[in-house]
């Protein structure tokens, strides 16, 4: 097997599979999306090069909107990290100090990111339907009327209407990838701080959380890319309405796209959200290098 | 054991590549003289077309036992995304041989890239301009070429839930606007609210404000804007859209519906929660089938000096082509004037569309209420065909982008001119 590592030939020859999809998958088309974001292009007819035009319109124009679609994931990508994450980690270690009904409570909170989203997306329309969904008939019966909204069509309540199922559902995705870390704690460590008369806040903060930094990291960067890349929950409950008003760059592209056949606009916001989500990769990792 | 390891990543390196490639098996999708034709179109289920659809693929089916037609329906939106997707970048083998479209500047971009077979030879040959009128083609004809063949043809109507107009004091639809405007207050009165309008699909509101600006403007200078040959700049525009927010301030609509989908807006006209739903005539057999008794109009004259009462926002919108590069265009090209005629014919009678080609069929089983609408569009004297239709892809959104922020409030009749002034002109 050794002898096998050590022949150049035989890697390269099962290295090229992997090499050949992930350059044709992945970077093909981000190449292919840089090349097009150049062009003024219909995506049918011939093309007219016009540099960086794409990119100067879409931060200036106001029939496109991107700084406040951009706005938008930078909000919900903030309450991932200082709403969602928090209430994860919360979650994380109080079932990992084996409580009663850990197993329970782990599915539980993890079944939202099972169910398809357009499920979960058209659970919560029937919930804030301004006529019958749960939430407005709750508000009348506690005598609250005045608080029923049009949540979904309501320029003002439209936003957190939105994101509070994004950030619903995926609680129990970055409470497992925390939950798994903190399982991993050596109960040696843990016992050993007891022993020393550490109250289980106190090993919280000083044993586990620091032992799973790691951790934490990955589900900060998931969460601030997933933000920035978030699409199906908002497209199934508003598509960017009302007036623009829950528009993220995912569904301004896909409108770029293919409904108003701008696909030189289009894949310019592809480029950007790629370009922003490997840039808050980079700096949260940086972040947290500092930290260390 | 390393032997055999090493041959199965060698299995799995070779599999891989030949996954890559592409498979000819499908390309003709022909078994000798069988041949099997693909149709995209947004019949779906839910749809009111698609026992036409069907009737009409059976029919040619049963008639012509060696074509074989697979039909595929998606949803109206999606399929805006799937349908160009495929034409942008799809080779032979994604495309289907027939397809449903839009007509006016939606087709016109597919066939500016070359991409939809003409079918002036199958038009020329085989039918004849009574059996279908000039103008029923003039919306997808290009360069004097024909594109496509009509599967209907609607207009937008103002449908009555005239139970509740009774009760209201009104045993007719109003026919001006102040009576219009009477006529809701006496609903709101009785706690009856007059209009629903989908807000989540702005289609909808395109619905109430084309026919309003209209019967403010007239049809020849609305057609020139949506062509981008007039001006939006028009002092009677912004009264229409001033018009439009009055009725909505003063409660002539449902508040909830900003929110709905236009299935959940008819849903509550067919439910009897609003007396008015104005929407395009597709609706026909479904208002006619609701338990009370429906009317239907025009909606009334705004401005007498540029515009008359009978002028309609409409035309054959729905229609079906053939793409170019499908390996049996010619066939198809045939296939789909056939069943565009067909389904034109079932659709009239299943009151989901006017007929856009002329009817050589027994009509008398056509539903009172489609008859009512036949009448109103024999005696338009002028139509526009829907803004969204005929403005191409980028100006289109840009304009539904501004009648939705007429509707949510955002701006006014001012802001409205002024802004499709600035970002169309």
């Amino acid at each position: 097997m050794n002898r096998m590592y050590s022949n150049r030939v035989y890697i390269a020859i099962f290295l090229l599979p992997a090499l050949v999809l992930f350059c044709g998958v992945l970077i093909a088309p981000i190449g292919a999306s840089g090349y097009f974001s150049l062009y003024d292009w219909n995506g049918l007819a011939g093309k007219t090069f016009i540099g960086f035009d794409n990119y100067k319109e879409l931060f200036t124009s106001d029939s496109i909107g991107f700084m406040k679609a951009l706005g938008n994931s930078l909000l919900l990508a903030g309450l991932s990290v200082f709403l969602q994450l928090p209430l994860a980690l919360a979650l994380a270690l109080a079932l990992g100090n084996r409580i009663k009904g850990e197993r329970v409570f782990l599915s539980v909170f993890f079944m939202p990111v099972l169910i398809s989203t357009v499920v979960i997306g058209q659970l919560w329309l029937k919930i804030y339907n301004p006529d019958y969904g749960i939430l407005n008939v709750a508000l009348r019966a506690v005598g609250l009327d005045n608080l029923a909204q049009i949540w979904l069509g309501n320029v003002s309540t439209a936003l957190p209407a939105v994101f509070v199922p994004i950030l619903w559902q995926y609680v129990g995705y970055h409470m497992l990838l925390l939950y798994a870390g903190v399982k991993s704690v050596p109960t040696e460590l843990r016992e050993a701080a007891m022993l020393d008369g550490a109250t289980n806040g106190q090993v919280n903060r000083y044993i586990v959380l620091p032992y799973i930094k790691p951790i934490i990291k990955i589900s900060v960067i998931f969460a601030v890319t997933g933000s920035l890349k978030s699409f199906d929950l908002i497209y199934v409950l508003t598509n960017g309405g009302p007036l623009h008003s829950t528009e993220v760059p995912s569904t301004l592209m896909i409108s770029m796209l293919f409904l108003r056949n701008r696909y030189g606009m289009g894949s310019t916001i592809a480029v950007l959200l790629i370009l922003l989500c490997f840039g808050f990769a980079l700096l949260i990792s940086v972040i947290f290098k500092e930290e260390d | 054991m390393k032997k055999i390891l090493a041959l199965i990543l060698a299995l799995c390196t070779v599999f891989m590549f030949t996954a890559c490639g592409g498979s000819d098996s499908e390309e003709a999708a022909s078994d000798g003289d069988q041949v099997t034709l693909k149709l995209w179109c947004i019949a779906t289920e839910s749809d009111a077309n698609r026992p036409a659809y069907l009737q009409a693929i059976e029919d040619y089916e049963a008639a012509h036992p060696n074509v074989k037609i697979e039909m595929e329906a998606f949803e109206n939106e999606s399929y805006k995304t799937k349908i160009k997707a495929a034409m942008s970048g799809g080779s032979a083998e994604d495309l289907p041989d027939m397809f449903f479209t839009w007509s006016g500047a939606f087709l016109g971009d597919f066939v500016a890239a070359d991409k939809v077979a003409c079918l002036d030879d199958v038009y020329k040959n085989n039918y004849t301009s009574e059996q279908i009128p000039d103008v029923m083609l003039s919306t997808t004809t290009y360069d004097g070429k024909h594109y496509a063949a009509p599967t209907t043809y609607n207009i937008v109507a103002m449908y009555a839930n005239m139970d509740l107009l009774k009760e209201a004091g009104w045993d007719h639809i109003p026919a001006t606007y102040e009576e219009l405007t009477k006529c809701c207050d006496d609903l709101l009165a009785k706690d009856i609210i007059p209009f629903g309008c989908a807000g989540s699909e702005t289609w909808c509101v395109t619905e109430y404000l084309e026919p309003i600006i209209q019967k403010s403007i007239g049809y020849e200078d609305l057609n020139k804007i949506f062509a981008g040959e007039g001006t939006w700049n028009d002092e009677d525009i912004k009264k229409s859209v001033d018009t439009l927010q009055d009725m909505i301030d003063k409660g002539y609509f449902d508040p909830s519906g900003i929110a709905l989908g236009n299935d959940e807006v008819k849903a509550n006209f067919l439910a009897g929660k609003t007396a008015f739903y104005q929407n395009g005539t597709w609706n026909t057999g479904e208002v006619a089938d609701a338990d009370f008794e429906a009317g239907v109009a025009l909606f009334p004259l705004m401005n007498a000096d540029r515009a008359t009462a009978n002028q309609a926002i409409g035309g054959p919108s729905d229609v079906l082509a053939v793409c170019a590069d499908s390996p049996n265009a010619d066939l198809a090209s045939e296939v789909v004037v056939e069943l565009g005629k067909e389904i034109c014919h079932y659709n009239y009678l299943n009151a989901v569309g006017l007929p856009a080609w002329t009817p050589d069929y027994d009509t008398g089983d056509v539903k009172p209420l489609m008859i009512e609408i036949s009448d109103i569009v024999s005696k338009c004297d002028g139509m526009t065909l829907f803004g969204d239709t005929a403005m191409s892809a980028d100006p289109a959104q840009i304009y539904l982008d501004y009648v939705a922020k007429v509707y949510g409030g955002e701006i006014d009749g001012q802001g409205f001119i002024d802004g499709l002034t600035k970002d169309l002109q």
